[in-house]
């Protein structure tokens, strides 16, 4: 394996879905090769980072905003 | 869809509003990431999740429950947010061929050797989530197309399968892996340029 294919593949291998002759064959690339290792450490951190991102809760006044906006609208019903 | 939701949105449509509560404590949370996701504006997200609600109380009790509810409400609220966004902030939006890996023609990486071989994933996390880390990282998913920004949410935020997040944004599986794999690729090219030199 080269480090493209090694790079093509890492979200299959992060998901757990890659065919197991298929990871042990990107393992040995990784244990061979420092640059992909490097990759793939900080693309599975950036996947965390972009989650973590990602959790934002609704502001509490927006929540009581919508909440009144919606049971207005219900009464139309 | 669960009896249960069933009876809530049935509910719902003859203006019951203790039914429109237990749905919003139920879903307005992950409505609100996926609209704010994708639109990436607090005030977007808040037409979004009115918007999904509203269409909860006058099409839900139509909906003919293949799926579960919360599957759907994804779907809708993919597809608000999208229309949301149609004609916006589009220059902020940049090809994102220039921050995927290149290689040589042997196939291995090309580029500078410490670059390379920066690692700053041991960099504690809550220092990447603060200053001005925070501050690339965010710039960063501004500048994914809204497109690769829905897969990104629905899959690494919302946890959803790859099939899921296929059938939400209604395209092929495989598809749904290339945007989310391009997509987290830019972000960490973006990441590296930034904290490669200190790692």
């Amino acid at each position: 394996m080269i480090c493209r294919d090694a790079i093509d593949v890492l979200a299959d291998y992060l998901d757990g879905t890659m065919p197991r002759d298929l990871a042990a064959e990107l393992e040995r690339h990784l244990a061979d090769c420092a640059p992909c290792r490097a990759y793939l450490a900080t693309y599975r951190k950036t996947h965390e980072l972009g989650a973590a991102a990602g959790r934002v809760e609704m502001p509490e006044e927006m929540r009581a905003r919508l909440h009144r906006f919606l049971i207005g609208r219900l009464r139309a019903v | 869809m669960s009896t249960d939701d069933r009876s809530l949105l049935a509910r719902a449509a003859t203006g019951d509003a203790d039914a429109l509560e237990i749905l919003m404590t139920r879903y307005s949370a992950r409505v609100y990431r996926l609209a704010y996701g994708i639109t990436r504006s607090t005030s977007d997200a808040e037409e979004v999740v009115q918007d999904v609600f509203l269409q909860l109380v006058y099409k839900g009790a139509g909906f003919e429950g293949r799926a579960a509810l919360g599957s759907w409400i994804y779907r809708i609220t993919t597809n608000v947010s999208l229309n949301k966004r149609r004609g916006k902030r589009r220059e902020l939006e940049t090809s994102l061929d220039e921050l995927l890996p290149t290689y040589l023609p042997d196939g291995h990486r090309a580029g500078d050797r410490a670059f390379l071989l920066a690692d700053w994933s041991r960099t504690p996390e809550g220092e990447l989530l603060s200053g001005e880390s925070r501050r690339i990282l965010e710039a960063a998913i501004d500048r994914l197309p809204e497109h690769y920004r829905a897969v990104l949410v629905l899959k690494d935020v919302e946890e959803l399968s790859n099939e899921e997040v296929a059938q939400i944004v209604g395209d092929t599986v495989a598809a749904v892996k290339t945007r989310l794999h391009r997509a987290r690729m830019a972000l960490r090219e973006q990441l590296t340029r930034h904290l490669g030199a200190g790692a």
